[in-house]
């Protein structure tokens, strides 16, 4: 059994967020268990997942400690596909990451860097995570209908539904 | 596929929708029918709860206690369409019928034994739920299609999920295969009594709603021996279970346990009206 970070998309067009982790035996496993543990309540239009040891993650104090150093070198080896995932704020508290780029480059360092010098203006950042293409796993499209699409229905399964906890627009409204 | 285009729907109305339309004897036969589909669903949900706190993993534990609500919400279903022919109270059905009342089949009410038997019981279940609910017949009454629609696309993930407990049981380890060879020894004989027609299933396929019951025993089993297959098990002709007859209400000793703690609460206080 490994562990697996998951990625929820809510709705289509919107990035996939790392929402947590499952403990699984393979890629198939992990997706559905992550779709019991994570998509039973509204809203999931599709999951990745992968194996938590595939994912490159650095914190923005990393890198600016990092470089200092010179890169490692990376000619000579081939550029992949790479998802970057990053951070950018502390408010939310049932998501960690989220997808911002797929970016062409021969390593994970290498993928930030050049994902770091795209939105070199978004101060923000906290956290990045690089994960290679080819190791995250996706739910299948036409799997929506009988993986996700039931829950919008099951409004019981809401907390809002016991009234034991307040929406947060109540609780703005009360104060 | 309906015809209400020139007039407003109205609940209970519609031309192919209302049950006014069922003859006395389709209705009874789908009162039992409903009655039939939504105890297996009670149970199985109930035995799924049973592993509440006890999954070999955490992430398992989960999807369990899912997939039980899941199952019970489908019994709520079909207890519901019950309802709507006969005003019954899917409460007190649910809470104040005795053991011989309860039109479960065995395999729904068996122990919930270890994790082999428990997915390869939900497998099957799932399977037969993926046959019968995709069948076109249901969809020729309304209230039967909506629900079809809603529970099938839900079985769908089930099967999914039970079906790669199983591929991963049967290339696991020997101990894993020798469960789930145990576990199929104890569920398969059971599926003649599952899949068998109740007194009134023929009634209820001449009037075209249900299907017909031998396509749909010989669908089910061929799916669930193309799926044994690809794991590389096989089971036998599907034979008579001594004790067991094809009539649902005779119930192993598992049923009356089941029902003294599904039941207790409701039962120490029947008039109560707040909980």
């Amino acid at each position: 059994m490994s562990r697996w970070e998951v990625f929820k998309q809510d709705a289509a067009g919107k990035p996939h967020q790392a929402v947590g982790s499952v403990h699984a035996a393979d890629p198939q496993h992990a997706l559905v268990t992550a779709a019991h543990v994570f998509a039973r309540r509204p809203a999931a239009h599709s999951l990745w997942v992968t194996r938590a040891a595939a994912i490159y993650s650095r914190t923005a104090e990393e890198l600016a400690a990092e470089s200092q150093a010179a890169g490692a070198p990376t000619e000579g080896q081939a550029p992949v596909s790479f998802e970057v995932f990053c951070k950018s704020t502390h408010r939310r508290s049932m998501t960690f990451v989220e997808h911002v780029a797929t970016i062409e480059a021969a390593t994970p360092a290498a993928a930030l860097a050049l994902a770091g010098a795209a939105t070199s203006d978004d101060s923000r950042a906290l956290a990045w995570w690089v994960v290679p293409t080819a190791a995250i796993t996706a739910s299948a499209p036409t799997d929506a209908a009988s993986w996700f699409d039931p829950a919008k229905d099951k409004t019981y399964k809401q907390q809002a539904l016991y009234g034991a906890a307040p929406s947060r627009a109540a609780k703005r409204g009360a104060g | 596929m309906t015809d209400q285009s020139t007039s407003a729907p109205q609940v209970g109305a519609s031309r192919s929708g209302s049950p006014k339309e069922l003859g006395t004897v389709e209705q009874a036969a789908l009162i039992e029918q409903l009655t039939a589909l939504a105890d297996d669903e009670l149970l199985l949900g109930h035995r799924n709860a049973e592993w509440t706190g006890h999954a070999p993993i955490l992430e398992e534990d989960i999807a369990l206690a899912n997939l039980a609500q899941d199952e019970i919400g489908h019994a709520i279903a079909w207890y519901g369409l019950r309802s709507a022919l006969d005003g019954s109270d899917p409460d007190r059905l649910v809470y104040f019928r005795d053991a011989p009342q309860f039109l479960n089949s065995w395999l729904a009410e068996l122990p919930r034994g270890d994790w082999a038997f428990t997915m390869r019981r939900q497998c099957l279940f799932a399977t037969y739920d993926a046959e019968l609910l995709s069948r076109p017949a249901l969809s020729s009454y309304l209230p039967l299609a909506h629900a079809a629609v809603k529970i099938g696309r839900e079985e769908l993930f089930h099967l999914r999920h039970s079906s790669m407990w199983l591929e991963r049981l049967a290339h696991g380890t020997a101990e894993s295969r020798r469960r789930l060879a145990l576990a199929l020894a104890s569920a398969w004989p059971l599926l003649p009594q599952l899949l068998a027609p109740m007194p009134g299933t023929l009634d209820l396929h001449a009037a075209g709603i249900w299907p017909q019951p031998d396509e749909l025993r010989e669908a089910v089993v061929a799916r669930a021996r193309a799926a044994l297959s690809q794991v590389g098990l096989g089971a036998g002709p599907l034979l008579p279970t001594a004790g067991l007859t094809s009539h649902r209400g005779t119930h192993p000793a598992h049923l009356d346990e089941l029902l003294e703690r599904l039941q207790s609460v409701a039962r120490a206080d029947p008039e109560a009206t707040h909980w």
